[in-house]
């Protein structure tokens, strides 16, 4: 009998990892996975030309929305990666913006002196370190994302503005952080989770997860019971 | 004629003041400021208030981290200063102005040791624990200090802070301006490096301030035509630009003089060659030869 089930439960197991080997993925996903590895030779030399000239430029050249084929980016150059990581890539969906902004000077706002270069260049040509000496007006990478995406949400009062709604944080691998004895107790999970995340801990007993009160018209016996609940007479079992 | 005791002072401080002027002005104070210091201009309408500088500063100078570091809602709600705990704090500030749709805009400001040019707690510590170092931070040893704590009474920022909870070994506490890190090449300020925004930015002095004017110039409608600690107390290497007034920003408006100049030439002219001191003992010993003389005198005998 046990040797009957034995293939089928292999069978499902070898086919499942097959499946999931070859689960779908995105394929901008990796396309802008190796595109944000990339860095670019740094452009020294600019034109600085005033905001509607440049509007104008680009509407000679023709560039419009068909001209944008990178639709995806994900926002995680090595310029910045090398001096910190404290966050996941912020992904940022080019082609949305091109077609809700339908204008490309707003990023784009300066071009390279160089007549031969692409009308449109990426962030990262112009905007490498921060602080240089040799160029001190011309602000770093990470400041340029920051100060445009932050500038035109909040003129615009659409898309994110806080750092956790654009970037994912980086958690660390919690295998190693979580120290409890086998079989622990729900009273040891607690303390275990509260000894670094206290602060959570404090918030959540503010919350109405741990304040409600009021009928559970689910719940046989406590239908119409308004005084019922967590605040008031039912138990905290940690 | 016997002295009043009043006469005597008022006779004494004619003569000192008489004599400290001249003095004064002989050796004219100069600035002992280095000549191409770092420094750090904070562009005021560049911060988003995310306070990734105070955890970084916490960080780099392994100072205990934040109160509440990823929490910008309730934390803005009290002024904060630095202190023995915090080298940096972030502050927001409702300064009337408002957005397209109608909602205040906070601004906020950083505030941190200065660095002044010349500094008054330089001046005014007794032992030369502070120093002015050629790199435009003004450091601090804690084995020369006696904690005194002159320099927090001096500074015109009001930046020193002091671990009064140490009975044992207390420090005075401030920013160091990561004198370790930006004395190596290419090394920043922990704050600088980490901001997102770029609200600080870190170089040479003197090409802060061109790029400060640079900026101010361009944007003529969004900043105010100063920079905050260009002149003030004689020059800061930490510098500010902001479209709201300073004072609205708790930047303490300030005279233009450097805090140590008034001080260090009362000081100094007093003691130059000693003359006060000499000149203050010959008039002691003139007074008591006198008053001896007119002890001795017969006639005076018997008298009250």
């Amino acid at each position: 009998m046990i040797k009957k089930l034995f293939l089928p439960v292999i069978l499902i197991i070898v086919i499942s990892g097959l499946c999931l080997a070859n689960s779908w993925k995105a394929p901008d996903q990796e396309k802008a996975k190796e595109r944000s590895k990339e860095t670019v030779p740094f452009i020294k030399e600019y034109v600085d030309d005033c905001k509607i000239n440049r509007r104008i430029c680009l509407m000679d050249a023709k560039v419009s929305l068909e001209d944008v084929k990178d639709v995806y980016f994900l926002l995680d150059s090595p310029v910045i990666k090398e001096k910190e990581d404290h966050y996941e890539p912020v992904r940022f969906a080019h082609k949305r913006h091109a077609a809700l902004t339908k204008d490309c000077s707003k990023c784009h706002h300066f071009r390279p002196k160089d007549k031969d270069a692409l009308e449109t260049t990426r962030c990262s040509a112009c905007h490498q370190d921060a602080f240089n000496p040799e160029r001190p007006e011309r602000i770093g990478l990470k400041a340029a994302y920051h100060q445009q995406c932050i500038a035109c949400h909040k003129d615009e009062a659409k898309g994110p503005t806080g750092c956790k709604e654009c970037h994912l944080q980086h958690v660390p691998d919690h295998k190693e952080l979580v120290k409890l004895p086998d079989n622990a107790d729900p009273f040891q999970v607690t303390a275990e989770c509260n000894r670094c995340h206290d602060a959570q801990a404090e918030d959540m007993l503010k919350t109405a997860h741990w304040l409600w009160k009021g009928p559970s018209p689910y719940t046989t016996g406590h239908r119409k019971d308004i005084l019922h609940g967590k605040g008031t007479t039912a138990l905290n079992n940690y | 004629m016997l002295l009043s005791r009043r006469n005597f002072f008022k006779i004494l401080g004619a003569a000192g003041a008489s004599t400290a002027l001249p003095a004064g002005s002989a050796q004219a104070w100069s600035s002992k400021a280095p000549d191409d210091p770092y420094g750090c201009l904070v562009d005021l309408t560049r911060c988003v208030g995310c306070r990734k500088c105070e955890e970084e500063c916490a960080r780099v100078n392994e100072l205990p981290a934040p109160e509440r570091p990823n929490c910008q809602c309730t934390i803005f709600e009290k002024n904060r200063r630095p202190d023995d705990d915090a080298f940096t704090v972030v502050n927001r500030y409702f300064t009337g102005r408002i957005d397209n749709f109608n909602k205040p805009v906070p601004t906020y400001a950083k505030v941190q040791c200065m660095h002044c040019q010349d500094p008054a707690c330089v001046s005014a510590c007794i032992v030369g624990a502070l120093t002015k170092d050629e790199t435009g931070a003004v450091r601090y040893n804690k084995d020369k200090c006696i904690g005194c704590r002159y320099c927090m009474v001096a500074c015109p920022f009001e930046i020193p802070a002091y671990e009064y909870d140490d009975p044992i070994t207390p420090k005075v506490m401030k920013c160091t301006f990561c004198y370790d890190r930006i004395s190596k090449d290419g090394g920043l300020p922990g704050c600088a490096g980490i901001c997102p925004t770029e609200a600080i930015t870190f170089g040479k002095r003197s090409t802060l301030l061109k790029v400060g004017k640079k900026r101010v110039k361009e944007n003529p409608g969004i900043y105010l035509d100063h920079i905050y600690g260009e002149k003030e107390v004689g020059g800061t290497s930490w510098m500010y630009l902001s479209s709201v007034p300073f004072k609205k920003v708790k930047l303490p408006g300030l005279p233009e003089t450097p805090s140590p100049k008034l001080s260090e030439t009362i000081h100094h002219s007093l003691f130059s060659y000693l003359w006060s001191p000499i000149a203050l003992f010959g008039v002691l010993a003139a007074f008591m030869s006198r008053t001896k003389k007119e002890a001795d005198n017969p006639d005076n005998k018997g008298g009250v």
